[in-house]
């Protein structure tokens, strides 16, 4: 059933799984715009500086306290302020990765869906090429190629990510090429690509957000694997996945220093999911 | 006939699939920026300016470009994969050779764990769908694969080595108390066992437990859910119906005619499982200190080992492609539209 734009935000409150996912990712999302406009506003939002000068830091490996809510890290930085800094990242790359995949998929799938024939064939093939790569494996050969960053581990996953986006648009738009409509279309004389992008994306691009919401959780999570692997941001500035792997030596004397920020990103992923697990069950998908 | 055919075809395209991921390393390693020999020898180059000379005549890197791809190309299909800094200058298909079986213990182990819970899982949830049951089952599994390996990694790790100290906290087996037997296949555990070294394998098997735990309940959650829904699926089906009609109890048409008619459907997302593995033995090799093939990628990523990082993918991509070759010819096997034509 091919779901139209419109729809998909009733969709996303229709049962209570969704209900709550939509409620953890509004939660993540405001927390992520309020930091990205107090890093660009130069104000401080959170209760202490992400990146304090060592005369402003607390005493060091602090218990999770109420003053300190996550404790403090072994250099006295506040790890509930560093955590709340590093949201932005996390959830730019997921949108901005998605995003690009979706509209590779949309234009590639669609395309060859409305094409059919040796297009269709060929511009599956490249697909399916790039489904065999390992996205994990490529962003960590050009992430040792061009260095970490938060820049460059976007270039990897973008590149690697759209196929699962050109199949369902492939899907999709086939059962949207036989339509009356597109026939009119085309007997009037419009071109392929004006019909592409003004009849078959529009019709498409519901499924396809459906798809996509669940998608971002996986990108954060492949996101926060990179940067566990030293391939994201640089410190001092903070990120999930890296702030597990630096404390991965305090373990056995202060757990929660590598249990909280990995408990954070698991709680953001299991928004997204929830949510886009209830949109499924709303439109009968499986 | 029409079976024959499809799996030429795929194998066709599968080796066609090695052939551009080969050539996509090779691409990547030539923009490394910089001195391409500085870059394959490792930071230790200049220092050595006579073996750097002697590397580059033997590796051919001052040909043009298009020879030096043909003898990448020939070079590793015969197995000769460069020399990797980061381990000392052995050859990289020492490491590789030394590396791999480890992994794969983990990832067999990881796949088994992952296919009971999984499948056992969701033929539960499919039995009891719409009840509590159910519901708490999508919560344990939604919670397995919305967590970071590395996180649930650090969670078992805690609990089961340091506060309940029944499982050790990493590293292939305890060096002080036993000793691996000659390797025949190269998989110790497997050698062990046909050695009579029954000791060294219970050691080494424990020692893989966490690690393959991780895996399994970071991955279970795909096999569950399609588990779930494509039993749910049968269940409607007509014959479905007409075994309820001949008097069969429940529990039987369940478990006689829907499971069976579902499995089908679970060889398809087993390579999807085996990816998810693989990748993921990345972090959980670090996290225990166990020396597979993730271990050594992760290392050879830390220490710029650019012939380490291009033949761990090249040799990653190669399991995942003939993994789904392999899921696509059993289910070719199955289905019986392909197999009768």
């Amino acid at each position: 059933m091919a779901v139209r734009l419109r729809e998909v935000l009733s969709l996303m409150t229709r049962n209570k799984q969704s209900i709550v996912g939509l409620t953890i990712v509004l939660a993540f999302l405001i927390t992520a715009i309020l930091m990205e406009a107090s890093a660009l506003l130069n104000v401080q939002f959170t209760p202490y500086p992400a990146n304090p000068l060592p005369s402003q830091a607390s005493p060091q490996l602090l218990p999770p306290s109420l003053a300190h809510p996550f404790g403090t890290d072994n250099l006295g930085r506040d790890v509930l302020s560093r955590i709340l800094v590093a949201t932005p990242y996390d959830f730019m790359i997921g949108f901005a990765v998605v995003g690009s995949a979706v509209f590779i998929g949309a234009v590639l799938g669609g395309l060859a869906g409305l094409r059919g024939g040796l297009l269709d064939e060929f511009l599956m093939r490249f697909t399916d090429i790039f489904f065999a790569l390992p996205v994990l494996l490529i962003a960590m050969v050009v992430g040792a190629i061009l260095g970490g960053g938060i820049e460059n581990m976007s270039l990897a996953l973008m590149i690697t990510w759209w196929p699962s986006y050109a199949r369902l648009a492939r899907g999709e738009s086939l059962k949207v090429a036989h339509q009356n409509y597109i026939e009119a279309s085309r007997l009037s004389g419009q071109r392929s690509p004006s019909i592409l992008f003004r009849h078959v994306i529009p019709n498409i691009s519901g499924t396809m957000l459906v798809y996509a919401t669940l998608d971002i959780g996986t990108v954060i999570l492949v996101y926060s694997g990179l940067t566990f692997l030293g391939l994201g941001n640089h410190p001092p500035a903070p990120d999930w996945g890296q702030m597990v792997a630096s404390f991965n030596g305090y373990i056995l004397t202060d757990p929660w220093l590598a249990l909280i920020p990995g408990l954070v990103i698991s709680f953001g992923v299991i928004g997204f999911s929830l949510l886009g697990d209830g949109i499924k069950d709303t439109l009968g998908i499986r | 006939m029409n079976l024959l055919r499809f799996l030429l075809r795929r194998l066709a395209f599968a080796v066609f699939v090695l052939f551009c991921v080969l050539t996509l390393t090779f691409i990547l390693s030539h923009l490394i920026p910089g001195d391409v020999i500085q870059a394959w020898l490792g930071k230790e180059a200049a220092l050595y300016p006579n073996v750097a000379k002697a590397y580059a005549a033997r590796y051919h890197l001052t040909d043009p470009v298009y020879l030096q791809y043909i003898y990448y190309i020939t070079g590793m299909l015969q197995g000769n994969l460069g020399i990797s800094p980061s381990e000392g200058f052995i050859p990289v298909s020492s490491v590789i050779e030394s590396t791999l079986p480890l992994t794969l213990q983990i990832v067999l182990l990881a796949f088994v764990m992952c296919v009971v819970l999984g499948v056992g899982l969701g033929i539960l949830a499919a039995r009891y769908h719409n009840t509590p049951a159910d519901a708490a089952i999508r919560v344990f599994y939604l919670a397995g694969y919305s967590s970071p390996p590395y996180f649930i990694g650090i969670a078992i790790l805690v609990v089961a080595s340091l506060y309940l100290r029944i499982l050790p906290t990493g590293g292939e087996y305890d060096a002080v108390l036993v000793s691996p037997s000659t390797s025949i296949t190269g998989f110790p555990i497997f050698d062990a066992l046909v050695q009579g070294n029954f000791s060294f394998a219970e050691n080494a098997s424990i020692h893989l437990i966490l690690p393959a735990m991780t895996l399994a309940l970071v991955t279970f959650g795909v096999i569950t859910r399609v588990a779930r829904s494509s039993l749910l699926d049968v269940m409607q089906a007509d014959y479905i119906r007409t075994a309820r009609a001949k008097g069969l109890d429940e529990g039987s048409v369940f478990y006689r005619h829907g499971v069976p008619n579902a499995a089908i459907s679970l060889i398809t997302i087993s390579s999807l499982v085996m990816t998810f593995l693989l990748t993921g033995s990345v972090f959980v090799e670090f996290l225990f200190s166990y020396p597979g093939m993730g271990y050594y990628a992760f290392k050879a990523l830390q220490g710029s080992d650019y012939p380490g990082i291009m033949a761990t993918v090249f040799v990653f991509a190669a399991i995942i492609i003939v993994t789904n070759l392999v899921a696509d010819i059993l289910y070719a096997y199955a289905d019986p539209e392909i197999r009768l034509g």
